[in-house]
């Protein structure tokens, strides 16, 4: 994708998007609702012309080609199965449209059939089919006619949380047996940390960040990406840069100071993830705890401190101040982020 | 329906629906509370038909000073029916009334069809031209049978148009010719209905499920493979409904026809409608007109309960 741009009328839905998926690759397009993932996809499979800019695929430019010629699998939200049919139908639906003569089709759909387990429901009629058979059908009706790259705009938001889990091991492990080129929209942090490859991490119809499920996680381009990546997301407090004797230091106010690797003296935006927070009664930070959350393994401090909040994630066997208590901790200026405090930018 | 008390099919509904909440105790009473209701329902729904089957069984006309509950003076048992079976006019009619229905809902089917289609999509000055198509279906039938009264007229619009189209004089006697009589009639019928095909088709195609066709089409399929193997099939239940609709109203056509050509000449355009109304209106053997009526009324109740059967199919 080349500077790859969708307008509604005077409604910019994609800016610029420059983005390269390798072969075999699985890459999630995370954002909030909203973002233009659904856009960027939908621009992928033809089924709206970009306003500017280029897709190819293996180098053909894909402008104008029909979505029928592009040979792109797609697996809707809600999976769009045609329910009218039997589950052989659906599967069958796609080399038939293809007019792949019928002992192949025959061949091809019990191939596929047997690796997704539906072989024991081919003839039932597809409505009525519970949730996970339906997203296995979805794929398998896709991936049977083969396609160069296959597209899932957030196929499990319909699922319920328990059910999630199951869903995402299961999509990992297809993704995998087919080796297929995977594009796959969620707003869900967790499904793409756990399932991606790389990340493509998207707002307001800007591409972010890209990069893999760790490097967007250790090194966010901005406070954007900061912020919505992980559970609770990186702390970001305000403070000053300064060069003190003892070295280089940010200082918070109220919230007490850190030393720093590295740096320019400056307004900055200090950042750490609620996990590198290290109680220590003699650390240069503390803040007031305001909420106690227990949730089994760990215990989440809420933390405030003049303008400052922020949130701890503690293991559960820590000792942990109560409510209304001060806390002081350290953070290992190695796993201090710095951002522009203008730009928001990663220094 | 009529032995209710003794079987108490509304207590066995309340038994199904609300068993958990209710006690035997409290469905009696309900069902003692509604039944006057019931009953007053039953019988505002269903005393024209008992009274148009207590009529078909005598020879009671208004002209006998008789007052019409004592018909039964004049009790004939079936022998309306017996003659019914075997009057020729009727069956005529019967069969004239099934030809205009088998060509008019086809017609308006395909014709409703097209448009549908071509109106799924965007296009330039849709809302306009949407409008003006829904027009006939607001002319009052009577109007649009005088309407295509003057088309049709040896010297109407209609023959002036072919008298273009042939560079001399096209003089055809459009309501006197048996053949071309029927034709006019079912062309008015056409333009008249054809907007409502329409209208049911076009609401039963915008909600096929986008997505669905989107996958279709990201499948490989082409527009034709798209259209019968998701769009058509997915109408399905609307269709039902939507030809059943026209099958029933077909089968009732009278206005237009009535002032077109008042049935004739002869007999030629002469519906089942039009033939009850000659027989109530022109020769009064109401007894006889009952019995009609029941034939009919047979007749579309099991059209009726075959499009309640395909529904059910459909949906499921
Ligand atoms: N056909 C459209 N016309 C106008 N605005 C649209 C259209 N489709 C999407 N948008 C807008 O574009 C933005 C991006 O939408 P979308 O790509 O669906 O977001 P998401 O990231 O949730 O999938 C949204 O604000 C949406 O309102
Ligand atoms: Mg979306």
């Amino acid at each position: 994708m080349q500077n790859l741009g969708k307008r509604f009328g005077d409604f910019t839905a994609l800016a610029d998007m420059d983005l390269t998926i390798g072969s075999g690759e699985f890459v999630a397009l995370l954002g909030p609702s909203g973002c233009g993932k659904s856009t960027t996809m939908n621009m992928i499979a033809g089924m709206l012309d970009p306003t500017h800019g280029d897709i190819s695929f293996d180098g053909r430019n894909m402008n104008g080609v029909p979505m029928a010629k592009r040979g792109v699998g797609f697996v809707f939200q809600n999976y769009a199965i045609f329910t009218h049919m039997t589950v052989r139908d659906n599967l069958a639906y796609g080399l038939k449209s293809q007019r792949v003569p019928r002992a192949e089709i025959t061949r091809r759909v019990s191939e596929i059939a047997e690796l997704l387990q539906l072989t024991p429901m081919l003839d039932r009629r597809a409505a009525g089919l519970s949730v996970n058979i339906l997203q296995r059908l979805a794929i398998g009706r896709s991936a049977v006619v083969e396609p160069a790259i296959f597209l899932l705009d957030e196929p499990l938001s319909n699922v319920d949380a328990a059910f999630r889990a199951v869903m995402r091991a299961e999509l990992k492990s297809l993704q995998r047996q087919f080796k297929q080129t995977m594009v796959y929209v969620t707003h869900d942090q967790l499904e793409a940390m756990t399932m991606a490859d790389r990340i493509a991490v998207m707002d307001h119809g800007k591409l972010l960040q890209v990069g893999t499920p760790l490097d967007v996680y250790n090194h966010p381009a901005d406070t954007f990406v900061a912020r919505f990546i992980g559970a609770p997301g990186m702390n970001l407090l305000r403070g000053r840069v300064t060069g003190a004797d003892t070295g280089l230091t940010v200082d918070l106010g109220a919230a007490g100071h850190c030393p720093l690797r590295a740096g320019q003296g400056g307004d900055v935006l200090f950042g750490f993830r609620p996990e590198q927070v290290h109680p220590d009664p003699a650390g240069p930070m503390e803040m007031t705890v305001t909420t106690v959350e227990r949730i089994g393994a760990r215990t989440i401090l809420h933390l405030a401190a003049g303008d400052h909040s922020a949130k701890a994630v503690l293991d559960s066997e820590t000792p942990v101040p109560d409510q209304g208590e001060q806390f002081r901790f350290a953070v290992t200026p190695d796993d201090v982020r710095l951002f522009d405090a203008a730009t928001e930018r990663a220094l | 329906m009529t032995d209710m008390t003794s079987t108490h099919p509304g207590a066995a509904d309340l038994h199904t629906d609300t068993a958990l909440h209710e006690g035997a105790e409290e469905k009696r009473l309900g069902l003692w509370l509604t039944l006057p209701a019931q009953l007053l329902v039953l019988f505002i729904a269903l005393f024209p038909i008992l009274m148009q089957i207590y009529i078909s069984l005598t020879d009671w006309s208004p002209l006998d000073g008789i007052p019409w509950y004592r018909a039964y003076e004049l009790w004939i048992g079936l022998l309306n029916y017996a003659d019914l079976a075997s009057d020729p006019r009727f069956w005529s009619a019967l069969w004239r009334t099934c030809i205009v229905m088998a060509i008019c809902v086809p017609v308006q089917f395909l014709l409703g069809l097209g448009l549908a289609i071509l109106f799924v999509d965007d296009f330039r000055g849709k809302r306009v031209l949407y409008s003006t198509i829904l027009v006939p279906m607001m002319v009052v039938p009577a109007v649009a049978g005088y309407m295509f009264f003057m088309l049709f007229q040896s010297g109407g619009p209609v023959n002036d148009i072919l008298s273009m189209f042939a560079g001399r004089p096209v003089t055809i006697a459009w309501l006197s010719d048996p053949d071309l009589a029927l034709f006019a009639t079912i062309v008015s019928d056409i333009w008249q209905w054809t907007p409502l095909m329409f209208l049911i088709l076009l609401a039963g195609m915008v909600s096929v499920p986008q997505d669905q066709q989107m996958a279709a089409v990201l499948l490989g399929a082409s527009w034709t493979r798209r259209f019968f193997t998701i769009v058509l099939p997915r109408m399905k239940t609307i269709i039902i409904i939507a030809v059943a609709i026209r099958v029933i109203e077909n089968f009732k056509v009278f206005d237009n026809f009535y002032i077109m050509t008042g049935g004739g000449p002869g007999v030629a355009t002469e519906t089942i409608s039009i033939y009850i109304y000659k027989v109530t209106q022109q020769e009064l053997i109401w007894g006889y007109v009952a019995a009609i009526a029941l034939a009919i009324l047979i007749v579309l109740s099991i059209v009726s309960a075959l499009a309640i059967k395909k529904l059910r199919g459909a949906q499921q």
